[in-house]
């Protein structure tokens, strides 16, 4: 099954829903498409006029384009995605993915999706890790 | 094969006794079609997506738990991001952080690994009176 991962770019994340026989989304699998194309120059800093349109589907006119610009990428994911792992409260220093508004709207639309979500948070010491690899074996055998 | 490629970064925890050095000796011993990259947190890899995930599973027999990978958007050594080529590198916070967070994790599946539960989330909760009252005692 289709894992969304969140913050879409983690490493962490990306390995244990593979490690787990999952596929997950991410956003280097996203972006390796526009790098490899000739028009984009030094993404994801560059949007084209389509990833205008289609951010349009996720945010509203009135959103600032950064989160729509990211919404470009990660919203056709989230359509693609039969299930999530969320980490709350990821550092902010998480490159592309420190914009806190894109964040909750991710959120929103995960949840307005209906599909199985878990929501963790980052280790900080061994007994959270093996909580942590504990829900996430539970959820993601659970998949099916 | 297909002619599509892909790029994916091995980084080795910090509780692991692997050296990006062995690391990529191995996979170069293993005369795969894939560019190999040493880098400070373990290697990149590039070549045909079957073969990377090939080449991820047979690596990982030198410890379990304690290579992660990722797939990578940029190709190993592209100017955009290299930093020998003074390339920007914004993902990096990010890598070290969660660099920092493989210990643990190695931790938990080994634990995961060998059947042992993990401990019951501690709970917070009200102290009585009494005691409250004993430890602003022993303050004063």
């Amino acid at each position: 099954m289709k894992v969304f991962i969140d913050p879409p770019n983690s490493l962490i994340l990306f390995d244990i829903v593979e490690r787990f026989g999952h596929e997950p989304l991410s956003t280097m699998a996203a972006l390796q498409e526009r790098v490899n194309s000739m028009e984009i120059d030094m993404p994801p800093m560059n949007v084209t006029l389509d990833d205008v349109i289609r951010g349009l589907k996720y945010a509203g006119i009135e959103v600032p384009s950064g989160i729509r610009g990211r919404l470009a990428v990660w919203g056709p994911m989230i359509d693609e995605a039969d299930a999530a792992i969320v980490m709350e409260e990821a550092p902010f220093a998480f490159g592309c993915v420190g914009c806190e508004r894109t964040n909750v709207m991710v959120k929103y639309l995960l949840k307005r999706k209906g599909i199985p979500i878990l929501f963790a948070k980052y280790p900080e010491d061994g007994d959270e890790a093996r909580r942590f690899v504990a829900r996430a074996r539970e959820f993601l055998e659970g998949l099916g | 094969m297909s002619g599509k490629k892909e790029t994916r970064l091995l980084m080795i925890s910090p509780a692991s006794t692997v050296t990006p050095d062995l690391l990529s000796r191995t996979i170069h011993s293993m005369g795969r079609p894939v560019t190999v990259k040493e880098t400070c947190y373990g290697c990149l890899i590039e070549g045909p997506p079957e073969e990377l995930r090939e080449i991820r599973d047979e690596a990982r027999k030198m410890d379990p738990h304690g290579i992660y990978s990722k797939v990578r958007a940029y190709p190993a050594g592209d100017p955009r991001r290299c930093r020998a080529q003074h390339g920007t590198r914004p993902g990096y916070a990010q890598l070290e952080w969660e660099w920092k967070a493989l210990a643990h994790m190695r931790y938990a599946l080994d634990c995961e690994a060998a059947g042992e539960a993990p401990p019951a989330e501690k709970t917070r909760k009200r102290i009585p009176p009494r005691e409250f009252k004993d430890i602003c005692e022993e303050i004063e």
